[in-house]
């Protein structure tokens, strides 16, 4: 009964990480069209920062100061992002698709090639925060405390962010521009603020997502790449686009992969394309897909 | 077949635990010191001697490929230190970047051969590669030394009679079979084993080796669980939760680099390594320096079977010992076994250079080069190693140990008391074994399943 238990935590553990990443993607595509391919090592970057700003101050402040630096590579990443958005992918809005694209995977490979060069090719490690909270018991079995304290801020940033598209002016504004965007222009909408909002809130999303997740498993080149590929499957699932659509993809993959793991643990590389593929056939715009 | 016990099975494998092996340090094959200091004879060009290496510079095997590509200027700094090759040809060195993928290295391999010139190819870290880059190296006549990407397979089917091409470290097959032997003769009593090993052909052949030798070994163990997770992966919560499910008396993994610290990492939480034993192919293998000293004592952590920088231990070994020094005054870290290998790569193709000097005189054509490489003896800073005239592959003793803190290092390492050695002849095919056959892995698999006794 308790390893159930256990392997319902790791899903839901999955599942919080991956929302924040597929959230960020489908939000910033919801509202700019915009297929966002750097989006990985965004988070990426929200992972490296939080652990080498938790390494500089190791030693040197308590541990539990050392919490307070978790948010740091949201902020950076949603920095980034502010600063990406208005120089590199607004002036390509008016040419076709396939030009921000091909900008926004040239932004994949240069950003991994900036963790490379900043933070070298080894592993970097946030893990005391990990290891300070120590485990908990479930019935006979022990879990660490810190994986629950993630499954917290996953569920608090998905209500957080459903309580700020539907319940704010903001997203009021949101929601319209993602509607129909001349139309929200010639109500008055300044058009490029809300682009520049939604793509760093975005980011923040994902850089969030590194950060609460890197002192669990540590920063290592290429783990963008990873995550890219995996919110695509999310987004595939929920529908691209659907904040909803990005929650229930995440809760789904989170389930199918742990119990993949558990019972058929030969198929684990395929369990979740194989899904992704069955939803693509029944339903081409995903699960809650605007089609 | 007779009955074998395990005791006089593993004595007649000539594994050694600890100092034993160092016995042997005082004889020094090689030229003497004497004639290390001639001349070269004849006239040698001074163009430089132009070396293509290939590795990882990005991606989550750049913590493989960073210690390979300093391993090799190492090297190639101390030789140009004393003015080159023969004291003429200074080594320059071009990278490419292995994670280019499969296609654009072969591409990039005839590129540097047709259009830059390279007189030696070196590097390669993924046995993925090796099998592709090998044939086009017989091709293009290029005189290639691979470092790494250590797949049986290399030789077993993709270039089975190779003239160009040759490969340093261990090969593959041994970190699976080492890792039985150091298991069977630890912890004798496993019977129940979970795995969990990356998804593709080194978790592949780790699993498959391991599997064959401890059912000769500790004939009766049962596999309860095989996780298979993607490389790259750092989220094993799952796996963690599905072995300890599963009750294991054995965990074998050769999960590798930022991987394997997520790894043991998220495993202590789960209180993993009081619940099992632990052997892996690999753990300590990939970046020292990056192990916490929170790591698991007196596990299994295995060196991919081929080097770990404190064995041969300080004082009994000068080879490592200088090796060690000048490498952690370069770089301010440890060396790890792609930096042993691509060390060792060098500075066998200088002392084969030389002594086809001294034999031919001039500059020794790639022909020369080749035959002195065929079956030459050398010491490294991992110890001896010679490379097998028949197939090209450099054998070394097999290494694997246990894991400890000691107050010299700020990260955990080997125990140099208790570092496992086993003569490389013992745990692979011997010359004339023939390919593998069917469905079976490689050569060494079948020749271990089909001659190895079952030990009572």
């Amino acid at each position: 009964m308790d390893v159930l238990i256990i392997h319902f935590l790791n899903a839901l553990l999955y599942a919080s990480v991956l929302f924040l990443i597929a959230g960020g993607l489908s939000l910033i595509y919801g509202v700019m069209r915009i297929v966002n391919l750097a989006h990985g090592n965004i988070y990426a970057v929200g992972a490296y920062t939080t652990a080498w700003a938790v390494g500089r101050m190791l030693g040197s402040a308590p541990a539990i100061t050392l919490y307070a630096l978790l948010p740091v590579g949201a902020v950076a990443a949603a920095a980034l992002g502010a600063v990406l958005e208005p120089t590199l992918l607004r002036p390509l809005y008016k040419r076709a698709e396939e030009y921000q694209l091909l900008i926004t995977f040239g932004l994949l490979l240069i950003l991994e090639d900036l963790l490379r060069l900043i933070w070298g090719p080894y592993p970097l490690s946030a893990s005391s925060l990990y290891e300070a909270l120590g485990s908990l018991s479930i019935g006979e079995s022990i879990y660490p405390t810190y994986n629950l304290a993630v499954i917290v801020v996953g569920g608090i940033a998905a209500a957080a962010l459903w309580g700020f598209v539907y319940k704010t002016k903001f997203g009021v504004i949101l929601r319209a521009t993602s509607q129909n965007m001349r139309m929200a222009s010639a109500l008055g909408v300044n058009v490029n603020r809300v682009y520049v909002q939604a793509f760093t809130l975005g980011c923040f999303m994902a850089g969030l997502g590194g950060a609460i997740i890197v002192p669990q498993q540590g920063a290592v080149l290429g783990m963008g790449v990873d995550a890219l590929v995996l919110a695509f499957v999310v987004v595939v699932i929920g529908g691209l686009g659907s904040l909803e659509g990005a929650l229930l993809g995440a809760l789904m993959v989170g389930v199918v992969r742990e119990f993949g793991i558990a019972f058929f643990p030969e198929i684990e590389l395929a369990v979740l394309y194989l899904m992704a593929s069955i939803v693509l056939l029944i339903r081409p715009a995903g699960l809650l897909g605007r089609a | 077949m007779a009955e074998v016990s395990r005791r006089d099975f593993l004595n007649a494998l000539g594994v050694t635990v600890g100092a034993a092996a160092g016995a042997s340090a005082g004889i020094l094959p090689g030229p003497s010191k004497a004639e290390a200091a001639e001349p070269p004879k004849g006239k040698i060009p001074d163009t430089p001697y132009k070396i293509g290496h290939m590795t990882f510079f990005t991606g989550p095997a750049a913590v493989l490929g960073e210690p390979s590509y300093k391993g090799h200027i190492l090297a190639a700094e101390e030789i140009n230190a004393q003015g080159g090759l023969l004291g003429k040809r200074k080594i320059e060195t071009l990278k490419a970047d292995e994670a280019a993928g499969t296609d654009a290295n072969v591409k990039e391999l005839r590129r540097m051969k047709l259009s830059e010139k390279i007189d030696l190819f070196t590097g390669v870290i993924s046995s993925g590669n090796t099998p592709a880059l090998g044939p086009v190296g017989e091709e293009l006549k290029l005189l290639t030394i691979f470092v790494d990407g250590c797949t049986d397979f290399l030789w077993d089917k993709a270039v089975p009679n190779p003239h160009y091409i040759f490969r340093i470290t261990n090969m593959q097959s041994a970190d699976g079979v080492t890792c039985a032997v150091a298991t069977a003769m630890t912890w004798p009593q496993v019977r129940k084993i979970a795995h969990i090993h990356p998804d593709y052909s080194y978790g592949r052949n780790a699993r498959d080796h391991f599997t064959v030798a401890i059912e000769k070994l500790i004939p009766g163990t049962k596999i309860v669980y095989e996780g298979w997770p993607k490389l790259g992966t750092t989220d094993f919560t799952s796996h963690i939760t599905a072995v300890l499910a599963a009750k294991p008396d054995l965990l074998v993994s050769s999960v590798w680099g930022g991987d394997y610290i997520a790894m043991y990492k998220q495993a202590l939480r789960y209180d993993l390594f009081k619940k099992m034993k632990f052997s892996s192919t690999i753990a300590f293998g990939v970046a020292p320096h990056a192990i916490g000293k929170d790591h698991p004592e007196g596990v299994i952590a295995g060196v991919h079977s081929n080097y770990y920088f404190n064995y041969p231990p300080q004082g009994r070994w000068p080879a490592n010992d200088t090796f060690v020094k000048k490498y952690y005054d370069r770089w301010k870290e440890y060396p790890n076994f792609q930096s042993e290998g691509s060390y060792v790569t060098l500075q066998l193709l200088k002392q084969v250079i030389e002594r086809a000097n001294r034999l031919v005189g001039g500059w020794p054509d790639d022909e020369a080069i080749i035959a002195l490489l065929e079956g030459a003896l050398t010491v490294g800073p991992a110890g001896y190693l010679q490379m097998r005239a028949d197939n090209h592959q450099g054998y070394k003793d097999a290494v694997t140990g246990f894991s400890m803190n000691s107050p010299d290092y700020p990260f955990q390492i080997l125990d140099p008391k208790k570092i496992i050695t086993i003569p490389i002849r013992n745990i692979t095919a011997p010359p004339g074994w023939g390919d593998a056959h069917g469905k079976e892995p490689t050569a060494t698999y079948t020749w271990i399943e089909k001659t190895w006794p079952k030990v009572a």
